[in-house]
């Protein structure tokens, strides 16, 4: 959201025809998804990969709203939801006979399923914006979660709607079966749905919304109903969000009220504003980190959540733009051939910050087993070294590392200021700001 | 005689029980550049509010082209040959100018709501923006973003977003508050050369520029138009020297 977002737009401007180095963009992006699997084959990996592509689309949709609309939707999920209890649906139909469809383009079913919804509850939601829109997209979602556990023949109750994807007649040996295949239904749909939504940014509509957001007491007086501007947006985010809600129930089997429910749908505000919400790829890096984060930090303490809570605030507090805008912010100075000159202090400062993570990490860790109820010892491994709650002098072993690890960072944050503040000399001499 | 091209006939509005506009008539004729000035308060900005749809009237008709208007959304209005700028600038602050200018021509070049054409394939879109850029003198500016112009940048901004729809009549309120001499004389140039065969209608309190550009006049004092001519019938106006002249030209 900030002034470099449309820095980055304002080029577009200039160039009028499809630019070859963007369709090699495009041509890059697709190989690194094809050989993806190739560099991480473990079947944990190849799920989490999966994973990410479904977060990516469903991240990319919201923003669609938030980014670019300027909507602030507590209840995105609603859509991605919808989309798999659709795709469930649809699979258990393909397999029962009833009816003949392509699993690959079930996730299509989930779309228009999302965009139903979407031009429904939009209708209501999008006559207004700021908090109001935010306050109704709460209230739907609360209504929708609700109405999963009421209606059980549509929603499966508690167990939730189970299916299974192999229904389809293998195709060019196309089954869908192994996760390999399903990974890649995922990433083409993924690629595909990305191109998309950046092209959409780059149409009348596209634009509109921005304008929507900026003023939209301007938009009416050049002829443009906000009201209208907003709800098409959010129909079509919606529509890619069911997209990425049929890809999570080709890929989970399994779809319960969880997935549109409320966490869901605070998980991807939290994708998109730790990726950053004022650029188009920001959301793709919250969603390539979140659902790395949650399913790497699960695996090594029971107080991921904690951990995980902590990161977006940290982000949020320093980098409001998300971590989008901390890149975008160096890019004037490796554009000016200047990096060199923040690798010292940045180096001392990933140094300073060793022992302020360490301490902090494991003073969580002594809080979280001095709580646990073990019965023979409270002692546990950190990184190799074993830490005894019940023992004093390790409380103040941790104590003392975390406070000079405030102490280093403290001094390393006016180290990385003062760099910076003579590279914004050097950099406005140079007119490159 | 030729239908005006705004007409206003027993034009009412209050807030509670705060009578702003106590039944105005005007009536502006194609290509007529004319002027309303007044007091503070007298409800210059209102009147614009009214006839852009920005507030709904409390009774009375305003007429474009002979077709009722009052009471429809601004979008409506504007789709229907009427732009406005305002008092306070009013742009898209974090797009570049000309962004602003592009966002004001799609409508009228039929691209609508559309999201299945490129925005900067459009020909007939760039052209057109690129032209009202270069018209108001912007074109070293174009990439600029708007929020960081100057003042009198801004403004000529403003004039530029308004006009690029292609409206045939304009309301300009108070294009030129704030600016200096230079800039005010730079800005009633541009607005000649921008309104040049479209009808324009003015509220300013800078007498220069009153009496520099407008054909006819007309003088708002608490809520009603207590006199209408040109300029000469207006320096003229007994009435007016009372109310308004006499207390602001020394």
């Amino acid at each position: 959201m900030s002034a470099s977002t449309t820095v980055g737009q304002r080029s577009a401007a200039m160039t009028p025809v499809l630019t070859l180095s963007r369709i090699a963009f495009w041509v890059a992006v697709a190989l690194a998804f094809a050989l993806l699997p190739l560099v991480f084959s473990q079947s944990f990996a190849l799920s989490m990969l999966s994973q990410m592509g479904i977060a990516i689309i469903f991240a990319l949709s919201y923003n669609m709203l938030l980014g670019q609309t300027g909507l602030l939707s507590f209840g995105h999920a609603v859509y991605f939801g919808l989309g798999a209890f659709f795709c469930a649906h649809a699979l258990n139909f393909i397999g029962a006979g009833k009816i003949w469809f392509p699993v690959t383009l079930v996730p299509l079913i989930g779309g228009v399923a999302g965009l139903v919804f979407g031009l429904l509850f939009g209708f209501v939601t999008t006559r207004r914006a700021g908090t109001p829109f935010a306050m109704i997209s709460l209230g739907i979602a609360e209504m929708v979660a609700a109405s999963a556990l009421m209606f059980t023949t549509f929603f499966g109750g508690e167990g939730g709607i189970a299916t299974n994807r192999a229904v389809g007649k293998p195709f060019l040996g196309i089954s869908y079966g192994p996760q390999i295949q399903v990974y890649y239904l995922i990433a083409g749909w993924c690629l595909v749905s990305m191109i998309a939504m950046f092209a959409l940014t780059r149409t009348p509509l596209g634009r509109m919304a921005n304008a929507v957001r900026d003023n939209p007491e301007r938009a009416k007086f050049v002829g443009y109903n906000p009201t209208r501007v907003r709800w098409l947006m959010m129909a079509l985010a919606s529509f890619f969000a069911g997209i990425g809600g049929g890809l999570a129930a080709i890929n989970y089997e399994i779809v319960t009220a969880e997935t549109l429910g409320l966490v869901a749908s605070g998980n991807v505000v939290l994708m998109a504003f730790i990726g950053g919400v004022g650029h188009f790829w920001g959301p793709i890096i919250g969603a390539v980190l979140v659902t790395l984060l949650q399913s790497a930090l699960s695996n090594y303490t029971q107080a991921w959540l904690l951990y995980f809570g902590l990161f977006f605030l940290v982000i949020i507090m320093f980098s409001p733009g998300g971590i989008a805008n901390l890149i975008a912010l160096h890019k004037p100075v490796w554009s000016a051939g200047l990096s060199k000159r923040l690798i010292p202090s940045y180096a001392i400062a990933t140094l300073a910050g060793l022992p302020l993570l360490a301490g902090f990490f494991a003073l969580i860790e002594m809080i979280y087993h001095f709580e646990a109820k073990e019965t023979s010892s409270k002692a546990f491994s950190y990184f190799g070294l074993m830490l005894d709650p019940m023992q004093a002098r390790y409380w103040i072993g941790i104590a003392v590392v975390f406070a000079i690890g405030i102490a280093l960072v403290y001094g390393a944050k006016s180290l990385v200021g003062r760099a910076w503040e003579n590279l914004t000399v050097e950099l406005q001499r140079k007119g490159a700001v | 005689m030729a239908t005006p091209a705004l007409q206003l006939h027993e034009v009412r509005k209050s807030f509670g029980r705060t009578a702003i506009i106590n039944g105005v008539n005007l009536s502006i004729s194609p290509g007529e550049r004319h002027a309303i000035i007044g007091p503070n308060g007298a409800g210059k900005s209102t009147l614009f509010n009214l006839i852009s749809g920005r507030f709904g009237v409390s009774s009375g008709r305003i007429d474009l082209h002979g077709e009722s208007i009052a009471g429809l959304e601004p979008e409506i209005i504007n789709r229907k040959g009427l732009a406005r700028s305002f008092q306070i600038t009013n742009i898209f602050p974090r797009m570049s100018v000309y962004e602003n200018v592009r966002c004001a021509v799609l409508w009228s070049q039929g691209y609508k709501y559309s999201f299945w054409h490129r925005v900067d394939a459009l020909d007939a879109v760039r052209e057109r923006s690129s032209e009202i850029v270069d018209r108001i003198g912007m074109t070293k500016r174009r990439d600029r973003l708007a929020g960081v112009l100057t003042y009198a940048e801004q403004r000529a901004l403003e004039i530029g977003v308004t006009i690029a729809g292609g409206a045939n009549v304009i309301l300009l309120d108070e294009p030129t508050a704030g600016m200096s001499r230079s800039e005010t004389d730079e800005a009633v140039e541009l607005i000649r050369k921008v309104t040049e065969g479209r009808t324009l209608i003015m509220v300013e309190h800078d007498m220069s520029v009153v009496f520099n550009l407008a054909d006819r006049i007309s003088v708002l004092v608490y809520g009603e138009v207590i006199a209408s001519g040109t300029p000469q019938e207006i320096r003229g106006n007994k009435a007016v020297q009372e109310a308004y002249l006499g207390t602001e030209q020394h």
